[in-house]
């Protein structure tokens, strides 16, 4: 077993209702169900954003819920990934173009793994925390290295301001 | 010599077997639920992702509380294992609970003061019965010294059976599981005090809770005075029993928890004193 394999072995979520209709928060307890069990991934619910690696997202942004939400998405120490879990929570879905709703939550914070679905099954569900625990991984590999390292060093006639820096690294990152 | 190598190795590794009593837990807890369950080093694992994480804090001082809660913890169990006095154990345990209280309270968030309230009470429902089973234990072996305990003879369970039952009743409260888990009460108030940790400052609080582990199941050995099977029997039967209460039981409120521990638990230990005192 190698030592950093480790980081894709104990996700912990967050599960946020930011205004759906319940369908999806169902599905996903039904994960934690003896079922599907997803806790022999070693995944908890815990309910608390400054522990928690994976922000699992349910239905569209609400005008009340927009600010709660990207409170939340703050207070997630990095790494971290967002999970936007059913249709509404993707696109605004049903919920779409009413008075009170604003849409996907990707207006809102990035988001890294969409799951589809108008009322996700579980199975889905986790396909969707299997792809993000891959990109966690990702993310927590990248936050240690400097891809700036990657690129020649530069030298005193044309020097970058950081702006200019993260230009150009932006291609090397995707 | 070798009588303090047992005391000190398990004081040394006394993370190690709680996180692996705390990963042995959940399994179990799972197969009773029909379910598989998280890999047995699951803690561990958690562990090293927590060191991994960013570090946020409130504020220093917090932080710092965190880190002494599981300190003084520890400190606690080295006393107890190598055979202290059984007061000063049960107030250095209350004194981490109450440097855990004093974070829970220095910020500035409703459920960690929640949670620090809950905490508070808990401690009033469970300290009380230690103290009286304490005094139980000073009242047939003369003395406080755990020590001496670990050496006594006669098992002190069939001296003080009642006081072993007062102990099982309390321990959930102590542990944080159901029905008595108000403290911690992860739907409503989200953990409490622990709420605000994160990174490598929960590790200290989330690991506490291992040493909880080995600190609750040595004052059950307690019991079995220098009989070591009778010893483990009593750590695996009440191992047991803690994890069918906790599956098997809804959360009470705090008032009725206290109600129950001052109520039934103080009056069986109280009893179980009498009795010790007239025989
Ligand atoms: S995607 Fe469908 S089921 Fe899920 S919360 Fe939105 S409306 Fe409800």
């Amino acid at each position: 077993m190698k030592l950093a394999s480790y980081r894709k072995k104990s996700p912990w979520i967050l599960h946020y209702n930011a205004g759906g209709c319940n369908g999806c928060d169902i599905e996903i307890l039904a994960c934690l169900g003896p079922k599907y069990d997803i806790e022999r991934f070693g995944m908890i619910n815990t309910g608390n954003p400054k522990q928690s690696d994976i922000l699992l997202v349910t239905g569209p942004v609400t005008k009340r819920s927009r600010e709660r939400l990207v409170e939340i998405y703050a207070q997630m120490p990095e790494p971290k990934v967002v999970i936007s879990c059913g249709a509404c929570a993707s696109t605004g879905g049903v919920f779409r173009g009413m008075y009170n709703c604003e849409g996907g939550i990707d207006q809102y914070i990035p988001v890294d793994v969409y799951v589809c679905g108008c009322g996700t099954r579980p199975e889905q569900i986790i396909d969707g925390v299997v792809q993000a625990l891959g990109i966690l991984e990702k993310k927590t590999k990248e936050l240690e290295e400097s891809v700036r390292l990657k690129k020649e060093a530069v030298n005193e006639g044309k020097q970058l301001n950081r702006r200019n820096i993260a230009d150009e690294i932006k291609p090397l990152l995707s | 010599m070798n009588d303090y190598l047992i005391p000190v190795l398990l004081i040394v590794l006394a993370p190690i077997i709680g996180g692996l009593v705390y990963g042995f837990e959940r399994v179990v807890k799972a197969r009773m639920q029909r379910r598989i369950g998280p890999p047995l080093l699951q803690p561990f694992y958690d562990f090293l992702k927590l060191a991994d994480k960013r570090k946020m804090i409130v504020h220093s001082a917090h932080a710092f509380l965190g880190i002494m809660h599981f300190v003084s913890l520890w400190f606690a169990l080295g006393v107890l294992l190598l055979g202290g006095d059984l007061i000063l154990v049960i107030f250095l345990h209350l004194l981490s609970t109450a440097l855990i209280i004093l974070a829970g309270y220095s910020t500035r968030s409703v459920f960690s003061h929640l949670g620090a309230n809950r905490t508070a009470i808990s401690v009033l429902a469970y300290e009380p019965v230690l103290i009286i089973i304490a005094v139980s234990i000073f009242m047939i072996t003369g003395t406080f010294e755990t020590g001496a305990v670990y050496l006594w003879d006669e098992p002190l369970l069939y001296k003080m059976p009642l006081a072993f039952v007062a102990l099982l009743l309390i321990l959930p409260i102590k542990l944080k599981k159901s029905p008595f888990d108000v403290a911690e009460a992860h739907q409503e108030v989200t953990g409490g005090v622990e709420l605000e940790f994160s990174g490598l400052f929960y590790e200290a609080v989330y690991t506490a809770k291992w040493l909880d582990y080995v600190f609750c199941y040595t004052l059950v050995f307690l019991f079995a005075g220098s009989n070591i099977l009778l010893g483990i029997g009593l750590i695996v039967f009440t191992f047991f029993y803690l994890n069918a209460l906790d599956n098997s039981s809804a959360r009470v409120n705090y008032k009725q928890m206290l109600r129950f521990s001052l109520g039934v638990a103080f009056s069986l230990a109280f009893i179980n004193l009498l009795i010790n005192i007239l025989s």
